[in-house]
């Protein structure tokens, strides 16, 4: 079994540019930066329904936008634990890592590049995952301080920690800013993501090893 | 003498005041003249009158000695004579007028007849103006009442320059030509070079010649200078106002339409790329995100909507902008020339010189 470990790619240089392009409005003067730690809810499935996880993590995001260029960066460690359904043993830890960069091509449209990182402590407990995202994002402000936004990524190139490969990755997502009051916002984000990982264990043919998770970061942040 | 009668009852209105006036008059024979006029009795009236007439007599009291002496012989029906007793009278009081609804239409006639047969130039008034140096005139108005050559002149008093320039007294030709009647004429007070004559007092003279008579009269006038005024700036337009460069939209259920809109295509999308060897997610976390978006697409439906660039009003405003300025630059350039003029301003002087 070909365990292709997908930091040891060219995955994480990307990932850096990427992550510079995306810390770079707050240093130059975006319009608009928001701050923001996070509650998060997580359900986890892989290669079959019998393994499920489900869970609760914190972290936090940051958002900017300056002109026609946005970026966003989120970082959640997630603990996630078996179902009653399940039929795994123990549960795990993660870090998952997300960040875009997005640029407008219309007044409620833009395109978008980044990185999804996830890596499962224990190591083998769960597939560790890196793929680049390209897609594009709908956004559209609802009222006064209020956008909602709704994006669809493409995840190229994946590269787990249990080898394989994903021929079809997707992760969509729908957002929601809001200023509450003043300065505070209120952040929340639901993500869904579908990896369609083939393995071929042993060299006897190729079988599907598929991930599902969905999640939901609430938080409330500072805007600037 | 039914004439004469009828002659007395007209004379008897203008001649009331004269009662007055004989009390008045310094000559015991022209008192005694107007006393018999006043009388009725024309004959002595006459006699008395001509007796004063080889008296010594000032101006006026001549000048009133052959108006009883005209009256009188209008009365006796000696029309002739009457008029050459006018005809010496306006010689003397050029100025002297007659209500023709108040005397003998023979009276009038003899005086009309009279103002006909002698050269004068009565009546000379300047009416008081104010104007921009160079864009207005002084309006001359006289009489005169024979055909004659009529020379109309301004000249400076009290070394008030023109032509010839300080020091020298101003001599302006106003107009010079033959005339009869009523006569309007105008003088733009100007030098010759373009500017406006000296501050200072004039004296208007209008000399009327024909043959060897010669008439003139003359009055004095003011012309003080002034600034012109100013154009104050514009800071708005007659008419137009700025109009507001925000307005607010309608309020809509467009807010929570795209909050379903957009909750709806995840939850689709969730839906439709579900494994279904892995069997249906969880929903909770859309469920969250999802009730967060729809409550804000609902109480931002419900919210008044935000103030948005009303794009035609900030153009009209812009233009109306530019337009108050193009007027400003144009109000600008034009008070400099103001500022360059001289407002003239002409008075009339108590002073009117006598006629010669």
């Amino acid at each position: 079994m070909s365990r292709g470990g997908w930091g040891g790619g060219g995955v994480v240089p990307v990932a850096m540019v990427l992550l510079g392009l995306g810390g770079w409005p707050t240093g130059a003067g975006a319009q608009h930066l928001t701050v923001a730690p996070q509650a998060v809810l997580v359900d986890y499935r892989e290669v079959s329904s019998g393994l499920r996880y489900s869970g609760s993590g914190f972290g936090g995001v940051a958002t900017g936008h300056h002109g026609k260029l946005s970026a966003a960066a989120s970082v959640v460690r997630l603990t996630l634990d078996p179902t009653d359904q399940s039929t795994a043993g123990a549960g795990f830890k993660a870090t998952q890592l997300d960040a875009w960069v997005g640029y407008d091509v219309a007044s409620h449209a833009s395109v978008e590049v980044g990185i999804l990182r996830r890596t499962a402590d224990p190591e083998f407990a769960a597939q560790s995952l890196g793929a680049l995202r390209l897609g594009v994002r709908s956004t559209y402000d609802l009222g006064p301080g209020a956008t909602v936004s709704f994006r669809v990524d493409y995840l190229a190139a994946p590269k787990f920690s249990g080898g394989g490969r994903a021929a079809f990755s997707i992760d969509l997502g729908l957002g929601l800013d809001v200023r509450l009051a003043g300065r505070l916002h209120g952040v929340v984000d639901y993500a869904f993501e579908r990896v369609n990982r083939k393995t071929n264990p042993g060299g006897t043919g190729e079988i599907d090893a598929p991930i599902q998770q969905t999640l939901a970061r609430l938080g409330l942040g500072i805007g600037f | 003498m039914t004439t004469c009668r009828g002659g007395g009852l007209f004379l008897l209105a203008v001649l009331a005041p004269a009662a007055g006036r004989a009390q008045a008059l310094q000559n015991a024979t022209l008192r005694r003249a107007q006393q018999a006029y006043d009388n009725l009795e024309y004959r002595q009236a006459l006699a008395f009158g001509q007796a004063a007439l080889r008296e010594r007599l000032a101006g006026a009291e001549r000048a009133r000695a052959y108006e009883v002496v005209a009256f009188s012989y209008a009365a006796l029906d000696s029309i002739l004579k009457a008029v050459d007793a006018f005809k010496q009278m306006v010689l003397i009081d050029p100025e002297r007028q007659l209500d023709p609804n108040r005397v003998s239409p023979k009276a009038y006639s003899a005086f009309d007849v009279a103002l006909r047969q002698v050269l004068l130039v009565r009546q000379l008034r300047i009416d008081s103006t104010s104007f921009v140096a160079g864009q207005g005139a002084v309006p001359i108005r006289f009489m005169v009442t024979q055909p004659a050559r009529v020379v109309t002149r301004a000249i400076g008093v009290g070394g008030v320059g023109g032509g010839g320039g300080w020091g020298s007294a101003a001599n302006f030709l106003v107009d010079s030509s033959a005339w009869n009647g009523q006569v309007n004429v105008s003088w733009s007070p100007r030098l010759p070079n373009g500017d406006p004559v000296p501050a200072g007092s004039y004296t208007v003279v209008v000399e009327a010649r024909l043959g060897q008579n010669t008439f003139s009269a003359s009055q004095q006038i003011r012309v003080t200078h002034g600034r012109v005024d100013t154009l104050p700036h514009l800071t708005s337009l007659p008419g137009y106002q700025y109009l507001p460069e925000t307005e607010i939209p309608a309020q809509t259920w467009r807010p929570l339409g795209v909050a379903f809109l957009y909750t709806g295509g995840a939850l689709i999308g969730t839906l439709g790329l579900e494994s279904s060897s892995l069997g249906a997610s969880s929903k909770r976390e859309l469920g969250v995100v999802g009730a967060a978006a729809l409550v804000t697409g609902f109480v931002m439906t419900l919210r008044r909507p935000a103030p948005r660039p009303a794009e035609g009003n900030i153009l009209y405003n812009r233009l109306l902008t530019e337009q108050i300025a193009r007027r400003n630059a144009d109000i600008a350039k034009e008070n400099v020339a103001r500022r360059q003029q001289v407002q003239l301003t002409i008075g009339p002087s108590l002073k009117t010189g006598a006629p010669r």
